[in-house]
């Protein structure tokens, strides 16, 4: 579980445009630009990593995007 | 604190809170939003899964009370720091499970775009996606009042 993780967002086509931007500045500590361009990589692409880092941490940011009922995932960064 | 009271019809959308309580229901014993952290181990899996049905539950409670005596009184329902961010939850975790259960017939695009052909649609699911639109509706309403407020808090 050492290295980094990806915490990767999946696209669903309920939850509102404006309901994402506002969850990814509350929980991520987005700016309104960062917010509505990962928001928008989400609906068209139907995913974006929202954060990488230490899997502890990326765990926490999981677990509270699923708490605001986005589907998140984590996936190991193998680039290195 | 900033509060926003938002009259409603109530003949309009008492109707519309069967349907919320049918799909609240269920929200009791599964996540609308299913856990997809596969790799996790199994008992902080469950320990996630029992943590995020209970709060999952009380959103859903703080939802419901929303629409109490007064509500059916006065048509009004209040929004403030201290509601918004679990209203919003409930509404989308309803949203979620109404596509999951009620809304199958409808096209993710139909979803999306939040207009359907309402006359082409059965009773049940005309009624759902009207509840459907009825939550986006609060959503919108507590995003752009209280933001700051959420974001604040």
């Amino acid at each position: 579980m050492a290295g980094v993780w990806r915490v990767v967002v999946l696209n669903d086509p309920v939850n509102l445009m404006s309901y994402v931007v506002l969850v990814f500045k509350k929980v991520l500590g987005f700016d309104e630009t960062t917010a509505r361009r990962k928001m928008l990589e989400v609906h068209e692409q139907g995913r974006s990593v929202v954060w990488s880092g230490l899997r502890e941490k990326a765990e926490a940011y999981a677990f509270t995007l699923q708490q605001w009922h986005l589907t998140t995932i984590l996936e190991a960064d193998e680039t290195d | 604190m900033k509060r926003i009271d938002v009259k409603l019809a109530v003949p309009v959308v008492a109707p519309l809170l069967d349907v919320i309580k049918d799909m609240a229901g269920g929200l009791g014993e599964s996540l609308a939003a299913p856990l997809a952290l596969h790799d996790l181990d199994a008992d902080f899996r469950a320990a996630w899964s029992d943590e995020l049905l209970a709060a999952q539950k009380v959103e859903v409670g703080r939802l419901l009370g929303l629409f109490d005596d007064n509500f059916f009184r006065e048509g009004v329902v209040a929004f403030d720091a201290d509601n918004a961010e679990v209203i919003l939850r409930a509404c989308a975790a309803i949203r979620l499970r109404l596509r999951a259960r009620a809304l199958k017939p409808l096209a993710d695009e139909v979803l999306e775009g939040g207009g359907a052909d309402l006359l082409a649609v059965p009773d049940p699911v005309r009624k759902a996606f009207m509840c459907y639109l009825f939550l986006a509706t609060l959503q919108e309403l507590i995003i752009q009042n209280l933001d700051e407020s959420i974001l604040g808090s």
